[in-house]
């Protein structure tokens, strides 16, 4: 396994010009859609099945009441453990030898289990392909010694790209350096591979709370739960089984007649 | 901010289907191994009823994928941790059981009487699978109120076991069966199954507390309220307990427990839809 790749958005250096959102869309070829009204100059409200890189736009109110932009470029988190890949039935959805999360559209048959199952409702339906897509972390660029189209274009280095390891010191320095500046709530997240999701491999820099940008403040693997639910229906089974033996069995001993 | 999986109508079906499946199989087996002569009416109807409705299933989720002709593509690959993957399997295997099942309770000879006993005992533990894993599976996804719900393969398969028994007690009733012996030891069967249910329901809006207010307090509410709870599970028990007095046909609460079973998939499912 090559040395883990991983895209670090640093939401201190965003400026809300949308270069990554475009040039995602014109190096993965997806096309137009209609813009939506959210009351903010963000667009669109989420990510959607052609829109792998989205720039959010949070106001925040201050304490003189005037609203502070809160800007972001959210995409994938390629999480280490992650939700859509443990749901994908048919094995289409895979790990690089990158670290990244990638679904393999030729094997993928739209049943939407990954849909369901991704903690940061990033994997969408395609109606027109009947399959699921999401961010690629540009697969093809990165098998090509070339950064994702979005960390390339940022003009700000707001998103860099780069090995886990790497960014993620350098991560550690900023976010460090910003508090002492005096910005109390910058925050890493997703940085930390004992963490939740075994670390994200698109990690942030965050200037508030998680939960302030529509994250997930402890994200959790859906799967955590599948031994625990399944023994409850075994469970549920023997006693219905019971039931029902009780209610067929003939009186004065088993019943040998044929049926 | 999290993502609906766009799971309508078919999956409703295929939740409510499968779930009668499993249970119609389980009460054929059970009435096959513990039951007389005089249930079997109970046993054909059940294993037949069972393999009718797995083939239903299994057209109802090929028809829900995005590229249905790719359904083959979950064949060719298993993973033990993941409902979704164990299900696609588990249906072609209890479809299996359901046929030789079937098969045998028509034509088998008296000495394949003790193979088909054991046959299907052993099918009965697939058939509560594709009755439940459909619950394990929503629970194990990241979706509000279904992640939070741990009893929601219990239910399930509460529900299908009841639903199934009531299937079989509605058809034995439309056959003209409905005076034999089988047909009160179903409704014995279904009447455990139901408080059952009940109870399981109970715990179920108990641990998942403030979770269930898509269920109990939003636009889902008066459906689950008067058509899963009432209609659906205390009517069709008080008529089954003391229906006998009130001339009811014994068939209403089938058909009840029925109607019961299909809001319970709709509900949950259309809850995140």
């Amino acid at each position: 396994m090559a040395r883990t790749l991983a895209m670090f958005t640093d939401t201190s250096l965003c400026i809300g010009c949308r270069a990554c959102q475009v040039a995602c869309k014109q190096w993965n070829e997806l096309p137009l859609e209609q813009p939506e009204w959210t009351g903010s100059y963000q667009n669109h409200a989420h990510f959607t099945d052609k829109t792998y890189r989205l720039v959010r736009f949070v106001e925040k109110p201050k304490e003189n009441g005037e609203l502070a932009w809160l800007l972001m470029s959210d995409v994938c988190k390629h999480c280490a453990q992650a939700g859509c890949l443990e749901a994908c039935p048919t094995g289409a959805i895979y790990r690089t030898e990158y670290g990244t999360v990638n679904i393999n559209q030729d094997v993928c048959n739209g049943c939407r289990y990954c849909v369901s199952s991704c903690p940061f409702g990033v994997v969408a339906f395609n109606h027109d392909t009947g399959r699921a897509n999401k961010c690629t972390f540009c697969n093809d660029r990165i098998h090509n010694n070339l950064g994702p189209a979005c960390a390339k274009t940022c003009p700000t280095d707001s998103i860099q790209f780069g090995y886990r390891d790497e960014l993620a010191a350098k991560a550690e320095k900023r976010v460090a350096k910003l508090k002492e500046m005096g910005h109390k709530d910058a925050q890493l997240y997703g940085v930390d591979t004992n963490g939740p999701l075994g670390g994200l491999n698109a990690f942030f820099l965050l200037l508030d709370r998680p939960s302030t940008y529509n994250l997930p403040e402890k994200p959790l693997l859906p799967q955590r739960n599948v031994l625990a639910d399944s023994l409850l229906s075994v469970g549920s089974a023997l006693l219905v089984g019971v039931g029902a033996v009780m209610a067929f069995r003939e009186r004065g001993g088993k019943g040998g007649g044929h049926a | 901010m999290l993502r609906s999986p766009e799971w309508h109508m078919m999956i409703v079906w295929y939740f409510f289907l499968g779930g009668i499946a499993g249970g119609a199989y389980f009460t054929a087996a059970i009435a096959d191994n513990f039951g007389g002569k005089k249930d079997r009416d109970v046993i054909r109807i059940g294993y037949f009823l069972s393999l009718l409705l797995v083939v239903l299933c299994g057209i109802l989720l090929i028809l829900d994928l995005g590229v249905p002709t790719r359904f083959l593509n979950m064949m060719g690959f298993f993973t033990f941790w993941n409902p979704m993957s164990i299900g696609a399997w588990m249906l072609g295997v209890f479809g299996l059981f359901a046929f030789v099942s079937s098969a045998l309770s028509l034509w088998g000879s008296d000495s394949m009487v003790r193979f088909r006993r054991i046959w299907s005992l052993i099918g009965t533990i697939t058939g509560f699978f594709l009755a439940s894993y459909t619950g394990v599976l929503l629970s194990n996804s990241a979706q509000p109120f279904w992640s939070d719900a741990r009893v929601m393969g219990a239910l399930f398969l509460a529900s299908g076991a009841s639903t199934g028994m009531a299937a079989i007690s509605l058809l034995m009733y439309l056959s003209g069966e409905a005076a034999g012996e089988g047909f009160e030891k179903v409704k014995r069967a279904d009447r455990f199954a139901m408080i059952f249910e009940l109870l399981v329901l109970a715990l179920f809006l108990a641990l998942l507390g403030s979770a269930a207010a898509p269920l109990t307090t939003g636009h889902m509410a008066p459906l689950f309220w008067v058509g899963l709870v009432i209609v659906g599970l205390v009517v069709p028990l008080v008529l089954d307990l003391v229906g006998a007095g009130l001339k009811v046909p014994a068939v209403v609460p089938a058909v009840l427990v029925l109607i019961g079973g299909f809001i319970m998939r709709y509900v949950i499912i259309m809850a995140n839809a």
